[in-house]
């Protein structure tokens, strides 16, 4: 019995429902003090006034830090326009521009009240048509001077523009000449909020030399480099320990209170606690970026599109973040999932008076899927042609390469789960009835790779541990896929292995939990560590067993003679037997996913250049909108995702039910609107997360074909499943009502009005 | 100022100082030491904070911690029975993997308990109903309904 594809439930479910599991927030040291931040009250405007003398002299108070104390330069993910503390200028709403460390949050709540701030307001630059607008005021006048990553590849940037990516060629504008109708849709979609559970935190400590930092964030070693970029230290006097994570969905992948806390324990001497509340949480996450995107194609009568243009203006906010990578995302999909003949793509990251945005599982393929497939949709009704079937007669087939010039072997997997979603659901028998539509959306996406490393221990009582700093953000990547593959690697039941909390100080570098990398890496670097110990551990058997190496296999917590397995040996006794041959059980294993091949040419402004790993994903959904409020009801969900090899079902299900759940919020409730450079929806209640009354049970089939590069076949699979779900309701209420859907999220009002337009044809 | 306040946490009597104007969820996690009841957004919104008073579940992010005075309030913590042994719900939320980052899962549990307590055998739309208060952000609800399901099938809390 292998522990690979069995429903063991995670090795932390026990301590969470019992309330004893520690998040970054529970974590506590003796003598703790608390940070408070001062943050900016408007969205733009100039510094006048900072005076903290006040706030120095309240009861509790042990310090008061600014861009005075702080260091001068600028740090970032990829491109360095980002002050410690606002210092001239404020940017966008809860930009920090202080902070307060006291004995009690309370304290230190009334000493940041009682900072002086004046501030010379500026009109904003609110969105993004006005920050391109000719004659724009411009976030970053010195852009042209800041420093980027050192190694990065150089960039088009320009004006309030961060980064700007540009594929042309050649051959479209002849193409659309070929087109026998041109159909241009304009679609443009807001923010939206991570809205985990657990509100950002940090603890820091300072030892003189070395800071040390508690987190619950998706990438420790991501917050090792970015705190010692921003302190002006090197890497390696950072220590960053993990502790269980009340939810990320990519919020936790850059800064996000560290260096704060950082800060305040070495100018204290103390350790140091910064916890957001959740309206400041709210509005100062990097949340999915608003975007505009315009898609332009030709089509011919029989059914063929023969070229596209597309150009998406994504909003990253007052700093650039990830957005400037994100711009790369259009070339994985613009052309891929249906033939679409030449096609020229401009995507642009454009500054605004708004908090900085980033990564959100399913990074812009959201809004990109969207805008497609409501596309598809519109070119197929164009021609009169069943939506479905102009589907299929456009498909992606194996050998066919997206715009970056990577090709995909096995894309046929698309048409594969385009009939096995027609077999639960057949096309003709959904949707039908007068308030009732169907909508049809697929997307391929990648297993993001980056390097990850476990290291694998034997442990004198025959379990195994296996220390990684693999983050577990709670989609069970860690206390079910490594778990797992590690048991079924020595022939172990998942319970007897236990993973440790990341710690930078003390293990090999891993790349985080993002893009559903982490079973698929980290599962082929605890592989490879488990390769270095099988030969030690059938040798010492050998011994103990008198009976060759190649004859032994490991099951049931025993090493056994294959064909005799009444001779065998407990892995515990092999452990112990080891210290005195060659010493103890233990061995690291690293691993990188390598890269497909892609065509560098194939864009300017290419930073994040390929999709390794690609899944193959068709939803469907049927809808009913209530012709009395416009409310959307989804009636039925159906996922056909292909994941290589399934190594928990109960985790694969989970991820798939709780990205569809996500997905729906952002097709009709949720969105980070924005009036002045200011959120207009400041709380959770308001921002309109769905509720168990809101989701149904997915119907879910998984397509499962192993890749050879993977632990036991496994490809990533938690991130996609939120990627075409916009796209597929949106298309569902388009067929319900006739109203052409453009915006997220759908409006009521769209809904009743195409009702009434359609009572009356 | 402080106040003493008296009352009785998974059945342990306590006593406490506590400031006029400070909830219970501040009193259960900062002078408690009971960190199992999350704090999600202070405005009783999410309901990551539940707890029972008496047979109600209440949002203790925002319930005052002298109007607990006497009462009896139960937490996560003190779900499991004498000897360690989860609950009903608690086994069945294990084993339907209705814990993703869990952060929730102790208001919800808080709030399914109490409507287990109330309603022996509740239809799936009640239970929905009652976790209108509870916000999940990881698993869509699918495993949380599968969770009380199981236990309702088992006949009892």
């Amino acid at each position: 019995m292998t522990a690979v594809g069995l429903g063991t439930p995670r090795s932390d479910a026990d301590a969470k429902v019992r309330g004893l599991a520690r998040y970054g927030v529970d974590y506590r040291e003796a003598g703790m003090l608390h940070a408070r931040l001062l943050r900016s009250p408007v969205a733009a405007g100039r510094i006048t006034r900072l005076d903290v003398t006040k706030a120095r002299s309240y009861p509790g108070v042990h310090a008061v830090v600014t861009a005075d104390e702080s260091p001068k330069h600028r740090n970032g993910l990829i491109l360095f326009d980002t002050p410690f503390f606002a210092a001239d200028t404020v940017l966008y709403e809860g930009e920090p521009i202080a902070m307060v460390v006291a004995d009690t949050p309370n304290q230190a709540r009334r000493a940041v009240e009682a900072i002086a701030l004046e501030i010379e307001d500026w009109e904003p630059v609110s969105d993004v048509t006005e920050a391109l607008a000719p004659g724009a005021r411009l976030l970053h006048p010195d852009l042209d001077s800041y420093e980027i990553l050192p190694g990065a590849a150089t960039w088009p940037k320009h004006g309030n523009c961060g980064g700007v990516l540009t594929s042309d060629p050649g051959g479209v504008d002849e193409a659309f000449q070929t087109a026998d109708v041109i159909v241009e849709d304009t679609l443009e979609v807001p923010r939206q909020y991570q809205a985990y559970l657990e509100p950002k935190s940090a603890t820091a400590s300072y030892d003189g030399w070395r800071w040390t930092i508690h987190v619950s964030h998706q990438f420790p070693f991501q917050v090792r480099s970015r705190v010692a970029q921003a302190m002006g230290v090197t890497d390696s006097r950072i220590r960053v320990v993990g502790h269980h994570m009340g939810g990320g969905f990519g919020a936790r992948l850059d800064l996000g209170l560290e260096q704060f806390a950082a800060i305040g324990a070495s100018v204290t001497g103390r350790t140091v606690q910064l916890v957001n509340d959740r309206d400041e949480d709210l509005i100062s996450t990097m949340s999915r970026e608003n975007a505009t995107i315009r898609v332009r194609s030709g089509v011919t009568t029989d059914g063929r599109i023969v070229a596209r243009e597309f150009e998406c203006l994504m909003d990253g906010g007052a700093y650039a973040g990830d957005t400037v990578y994100l711009t790369s995302i259009p070339m994985f999909m613009v052309a891929s999932v249906y033939r679409v003949g030449p096609t020229r793509v401009t995507a642009k990251s454009v500054y605004t008076n708004t908090a900085p945005s980033g990564a959100f599982r399913g990074v812009s393929g959201t809004y990109i899927c969207f805008a497609l497939e409501r596309h598809t949709d519109r070119l197929a009704q164009a021609i009169g042609m069943d939506r479905r079937e102009f589907r299929m007669r456009n498909l992606f087939e194996s050998g066919d390469a997206m715009l970056n010039g990577q090709t995909l072997d096995d894309a046929y997997i698309l048409r594969e789960a385009f009939e096995r979603v027609e077999e639960v659901a057949p096309w003709q028998g959904v949707g039908k009835g007068p308030l009732k539509g169907v909508g049809l959306a697929a997307v391929i996406w990648l297993t993001n790779p980056l390097a990850g490393s476990a290291t694998l221990s034997i442990q004198q009582d025959g379990s195994l541990g296996v220390s990684t700093a693999a983050t577990e953000n709670g989609s069970g990547a860690v206390t079910m896929g490594v778990r797992q593959i590690a048991a079924a690697q020595f022939g172990l039941d998942a319970e007897q292995v236990f993973v440790t909390a990341p710690d930078t100080d003390t293990q090999g570098y891993d790349a985080g939990s993002q893009g559903s990398r982490t079973t698929h890496v980290v599962g082929m670097a605890v592989e490879a560590a488990a390769e270095q110990l099988k030969p030690r551990i059938f040798n010492i058997a050998s011994g103990l067993l008198g009976a060759l190496p190649d004859d032994l296999e490991l099951s049931g917590g025993s090493v056994c003679v294959r064909d005799d397995p009444s001779r065998s040996v407990p892995l515990a006794t092999v452990a112990r037997t080891a210290f005195g041959l060659g010493g103890p059980l233990s061995a690291t294993g690293t691993y990188n996913v390598p890269l497909p091949k892609w065509d560098p040419d194939s864009a300017e402004g290419l930073l994040f250049p390929v999709f390794p790993v690609p899944t193959y994903h068709v939803h469907l959904a049927e809808v009913e909108v209530d012709p009395d409020d416009g409310s959307v009801r989804v009636n039925r969900y159906v996922v056909a995702q292909e994941v290589g090899r399934m190594i928990n079902p109960d985790g694969v299900y989970g991820q798939i039910q709780g990205g569809v759940a996500q997905g729906m919020g952002y097709a009709l409730w949720e969105g980070l609107e924005t009036r002045d450079g200011l959120y207009t929806r400041r709380t959770l209640e308001s921002y309109g997360l769905p509720l168990a009354v809101d989701v149904p049970d997915v119907e879910i089939i998984i397509l499962e074909h192993p890749c050879e590069a993977g632990p036991f076949g496994a490809k990533g699979a938690a991130e996609p499943p939120i990627v075409p779900v916009a796209a597929v309701i949106a298309n569902a209420v388009s067929d319900a009502t006739g109203a052409n859907i453009t915006t997220l999220p759908i409006d009521p009002e769209e809904v009743l009005e195409a009702l009434d337009e359609r009572r009356e044809a | 100022m402080t106040q003493e306040l008296s009352l009785e946490v998974n059945g342990i009597p306590a006593r406490v100082e506590v400031d006029a104007d400070e909830v219970l969820l501040d009193t259960l996690r900062d002078r408690l030491h009971l960190t199992g009841t999350k704090r999600g957004c202070d405005e009783g919104e999410c309901g990551a904070c539940t707890v029972i008073i008496g047979r109600t579940p209440v949002h203790s992010c925002i319930f005052p911690s002298l109007a607990a005075a006497g009462a009896q309030v139960r937490t996560v913590e003190g779900l499991a029975g004498g000897g360690g042994e989860l609950s009903d719900l608690q086994r069945a939320f294990v084993d339907t993997a209705a814990v993703q980052c869990g952060f929730c899962t102790p208001g919800f549990l808080m709030t399914l308990t109490a409507l287990l307590e109330s309603e022996a055998s509740p239809s799936d739309h009640e239970v929905d109903e009652a976790m209108a208060g509870n916000i999940c952000r990881c698993t869509g609800y699918s495993a949380i309904r599968a969770a009380v399901r199981s236990v309702v099938g088992e006949g009892g809390a």
